[in-house]
């Protein structure tokens, strides 16, 4: 792509604030997770921070190597990967790989995949060009929104069938944002939210799962079965509460040490850090996710196409509808669904994914100077 | 390419919407944080300790039991089991094996253990071998790592020191169980210890004191971290201190209760002994008797049947739960009422030929070939029952209730021991109300004599003789001395109750006294034989017949009998004559006399406490037997000289 002296010159001009931003949200990430399964008598759970540092440095190198392809690619290719991710999709549920009772992996070779995080990336791409092609100027109706609807309600019906939940209603909402931010018109909102509270409803009664039902029974009373269903959530509490104003210190975490708050090295970490570092280290956290996620909305107005602003918005909505249903479930405002904390919480998809938005953000930022 | 820029900037007003809501959503996690930790912080704070505090129950150490000289009847003494947790249980075979070796149970039986306690909490011990040996400990502690899910509880067993000796006075603990629970007071928990029978039993608020706990670490698993030992942890939270049980300090003495039950060696029976000037009760034994040792580590089921099959029932108290005709001890009371009411006085006599016709019937004298002449002194010394049946002619039955109450028969004593039982003294009242029929004189003739209807428990009759020996004073028994807490502070301190009061005049209790004398003291008493020595007893014998008997049978002897057919012996008595102290009856079931049975029983005993309390004058007493003795040899002596003389 490049020679030399040009890699060099690229570097000069190369946009570190995403990935430097979440370079520091991973150190913060990273001791806390050190700090919640250091005293763990299992010497796998012990060493999980070290496993965590390098799926990190893995996740950076791809984000790195995907920011250096062009945004004009991206735009060619994203049909194709779309398509491409949709067949994953179909596949997971034929021959797929099940774990705690989904089926939600994909074994090729030495590679254990899940279809339904790249998913994410490719609906953005996907959606970034269908917007940028067919409609340039003006507001939406719901007419215009059909065809987008189906691009994204397909991917997310196959991943909330494997099922995951969380995941499938990350995608629409991703949906949703992208569509807003494309000029939805107000009136298409409330038809649309009264078809998604109806769907909801169907959905409840028909379509979830048994324990997903209790999932939300029990947010709606978690103190009706405080050793059963409703452990986690009440237990979250205690952990965040318990840290008051400047938190109990680095390790001194007993919900995590003493095992009380399970998942805490993944879901929960959240809590956890509360709990060591009260009110105020919640506050720093925060801000810095803040700042990345202005990082993401300043940027998508300073791109010349508006292909890039779709996806750079897209990019900010996964990171955001993430971080906001995490705390919201861990500090018990929203029910329990399975979604990690960017570069917080303990896992390599996860953490591949948000490397690979950071790539494509920085790729769209690098871009600007190109020109 | 401009214009394109352009639709770009056009979504200006939808991306400053969605800082907006970037924004105000995580103004709401804030503020959701701040009601979590600010507003809610110190409460939640709290939780999170009590979810890692774990609090412990800190049984509190059951109260002793003293002797008057302070010797201990009751401690808590360590023990430990042999258990298994089967959520730790591992490689289950072997560790059964191993284990099996150990404590020499074997592996089905362990196998069969574990297997019963399929369906409970998989953390709750199965209990292997109760109370193993300091040696299985120290195998089982060092070995631990070879037997996982084996572990040694240790708590605290209930000593009883003189086993079956004390078992009915102290009674037992066992712990309550799931079936007790619904009929317990609230105030007790599941595995807590509650008292059965005897002080145990009757003081158990007493004895088992204030549960404190203590807070411990423990993770989600419940594994405990570590014992935390401030006190104060956190507003609210705070350790708490078990208050040791109530010490008690009884009035009984640990020597004549050990005399009491050895001369009880190899007899059924009850003895029993009363301070006569405070009711005290000093020795108070039931034979046979059980280990209530055995009961507080948890019965075995052997040891259960043994005690349940044994014709004799250990489990019951004789001294106050068996009631028995008080036979002839009872004539004493119709003595007593007689010259009271004046129906008779010293100087009375009747004639004796061996039975005594009222109406059709014939009633029978114990000495077929009669007394002779008798007056008040000599019917009681010999235990003339013709003397009896004539005074009864003249005697209402409910005057002679009268008396009985006076003296303490006929009703609960109110001694601090469960299920004492009420014995009774017949009145024509309550013969009209239980039978609906009218009084006989013929039974006044057999109450008289205390047979027939009356009926007393051992400690009623060495009430009776108390009363009688202190003048009138009917004390209530009392078995408390004191009661003290674990500092020494005594809380209670028992003091003397007066029932009743009456005076008997000074006439009647020299007659009755003189005669009491003479059944121990006298050639011709009842109980001369069984006299002893330096205690100056004065008593009764009585027997006390278990079924009746035809005339043919009635002089057959007692020993020939089946053995449960043979009359219960009694005695009952008070030392020194001339200055009574104490008062005491026996029984000895189907012992066949008053005499040879149970009157060396009450010897035993007054001996013991004369020798203990009294040393200095009962060396009078022996010095003056001696001196009587000698003197009674000289006459001897000269009598036989006199008639030698008079021979040559």
């Amino acid at each position: 792509m490049f020679s030399g002296n040009n890699f060099i010159e690229a570097l000069k001009k190369y946009d570190f604030s995403f990935f430097g931003l979440a370079i520091i949200i991973f150190i913060v990430g990273v001791i806390n997770l050190y700090s919640a399964t250091h005293a763990s008598s299992f010497t796998y759970m012990a060493n999980l921070y070290k496993v965590q540092i390098g799926w990190f440095v893995v996740s950076i190198a791809v984000g790195f190597v995907i920011s250096f392809i062009q945004p004009r690619n991206l735009f060619r290719y994203s049909y194709t990967l779309y398509i491409i991710n949709g067949i994953l999709l179909v596949l997971v549920l034929m021959v797929g790989d099940s774990g705690m009772g989904a089926q939600r992996w994909l074994v090729i070779g030495p590679f254990r995949i899940q279809p339904s995080e790249i998913m994410k990336v490719s609906l953005v791409l996907a959606l970034g060009r269908f917007y940028a092609k067919n409609y340039p100027e003006g507001e939406m109706g719901i007419k215009e929104l059909i065809l987008p609807f189906i691009v994204a309600f397909i991917p997310a019906l196959l991943i909330i069938v494997e099922p995951d939940l969380g995941t499938g209603m990350i995608l629409l909402l991703i949906f949703f944002v992208i569509s807003f931010y494309r000029k939805l018109k107000a009136k298409s909102m409330v038809i649309l939210a009264i078809i998604g509270l109806i769907s909801g409803i169907g959905m409840y009664n028909f379509g979830l799962k048994d324990y997903q039902r209790k999932r939300i029974l029990t947010f709606l009373n978690p103190d009706q079965d405080a050793r059963g269903s409703g452990y986690n959530a009440i237990q979250s509490k205690i952990a965040i509460g318990s840290g008051r104003f400047s938190g109990k210190g680095f390790q001194k975490s007993s919900q995590a040490s003493l095992n009380y708050l399970p998942e805490n090295h993944t879901d929960f970490v959240f809590a956890i850090f509360n709990e060591e570092h009260g009110f105020v280290g919640a506050f720093f956290l925060i801000a810095i996710y803040v700042a990345l996620l202005f990082r993401f909305i300043w940027l998508c107005q300073s791109v010349p196409r508006i292909f890039e602003s779709i996806v750079v918005i897209g990019m900010m909505s996964i990171f955001f509808w993430h971080i906001l249903i995490n705390m919201g479930m861990v500090t018990g405002l929203l029910p329990i669904v399975g979604l990690p904390l960017p570069f917080m919480s303990y896992g390599g998809s996860s953490l591949l994914t948000f490397g690979i938005c950071l790539g494509l953000a920085t790729s769209i930022s690098n871009s600007r100077n190109l020109f | 390419m401009f214009g394109e820029q352009e639709v770009v900037k056009s979504h200006k007003p939808r991306a400053e919407i969605i800082s907006g809501i970037v924004l105000m959503s995580f103004a709401i996690i804030m503020a959701r944080l701040w009601y979590l930790q600010i507003y809610k912080g110190a409460e939640f704070f709290k939780y999170s300790l009590e979810n890692k505090l774990r609090r412990e129950v800190v049984k509190a150490p059951r109260g002793l039991v003293f002797s008057r000289n302070n010797e201990i009847l009751v401690h808590n003494s360590p023990r430990f089991d042999a258990i298994i947790i089967p959520q730790y249980l591992r490689h289950k075979k072997e560790t059964v094996k191993r284990l099996s070796k150990i404590i020499a149970v074997s592996d089905n039986k362990i196998h069969r253990l574990l297997k019963n306690a399929i369906g409970y909490a998989r953390y709750q011990p199965v209990v292997i071998k109760k109370n193993i040996s300091m040696k299985e400990v120290a195998i089982i502690e060092t070995e631990g790592t070879k037997l996982p899910g084996v572990f040694v509880r240790n708590f605290i067993s209930r000593e009883y020191k003189d086993k079956e000796i004390n078992s009915h006075l102290l009674g037992y603990i066992s712990e309550v169980n799931k079936k007790q629970l619904p009929k317990v007071s609230k105030k007790y928990k599941l595995g807590d210890f509650i008292g059965h029978s005897g002080i145990e039993e009757k003081f158990d608020k007493t004895l088992r004191g204030k549960d404190g706990y203590q807070f411990i670490e423990v993770d989600a698993r419940g594994r405990v971290r570590k014992t935390i030992l401030e006190n104060n942890i956190y507003k609210g939270i705070k350790n708490k201190k078990a208050i040791p049980g109530n010490n008690i300090r009884l009035t009984i003495d640990r020597d004549l209760q050990l005399e009491a039950y050895k001369a009880l060696e190899g007899k059924v029976g009850s003895a029993v002994a009363i301070d006569v000037h405070s009711g005290e009760v000093l020795a108070m034994v039931s034979r046979p008797g059980y280990d209530p040792t055995q009961f507080s580590r948890g019965l075995t089921s052997e040891y259960w049947s043994s005690l349940v099959n044994d014709e004799n029932n250990p489990l019951r108290d004789r001294s106050i739960q068996e009631h028995y005709s008080p036979g002839s001890t009872f004539k004493t009371i119709t003595a007593i009422a007689g010259l009271e009411e004046k129906i008779i006085n010293e100087k009375d006599e009747v004639h004796c030929p061996g039975y005594f016709v009222l109406g059709r019937r014939r009633f029978h004298c114990w000495k077929k070939n009669g007394h002779g002449k008798v007056n008040v002194v000599k019917a009681i010394r010999e235990s003339c029952d013709v003397f009896f049946y004539k005074l009864a002619t003249k005697l209402d039955i409910d005057v002679l209730a009268k008396y009985s109450r006076a003296l303490g028969l006929g009703t609960k004593s109110g001694i601090s021991l469960p299920r004492e039982i009420t014995g009774l003294i017949p009145t024509k009242e309550w013969k009209l109300k239980t039978s609906g029929e009218e009084w006989q004189l013929g039974e006044t003739l057999s109450c008289v004599i205390g047979q027939s209807f009356v009926l007393t428990t051992p400690l009623q009759l060495a009430l009776s003789y108390m009363t009688l020996a202190n003048g009138g004073i009917l004390y209530r028994p009392r078995i408390i001395k004191e009661i003290f807490d674990n500092d020494g502070n005594i809380t209670y301190s028992g003091q003397n109750v007066i029932i009743d009061k009456h005076t008997i005049s000074s006439k009647t209790m020299n007659l009755i006294k003189k005669g009491l004398y003479q059944v121990v003291n006298h050639p011709k008493g009842t109980a001369w034989w069984y006299r002893g020595r330096g205690i100056k007893m004065a008593g009764k014998t009585g027997t006390s017949q278990v079924v009746r008997f035809t005339s043919d049978k009635i002089y057959h002897k007692c020993e020939e009998l089946e053995y449960k057919y043979r009359h219960h012996g009694l005695f009952t008595a008070y030392v020194p004559e001339h200055n009574p102290k104490l008062a005491i009856s026996i029984v000895v079931e189907h012992g066949c006399h008053g005499s040879s049975a149970a009157a060396p029983v009450a010897r035993a005993i007054a001996t013991k406490y004369m020798e203990k309390y009294f040393p200095a004058e009962r060396k009078k007493i022996i010095k003056e037997e001696r001196m009587a003795e000698q003197k009674r040899k000289k006459l001897l002596e000269q009598q036989k000289a006199q008639e030698s003389n008079e021979e040559s």
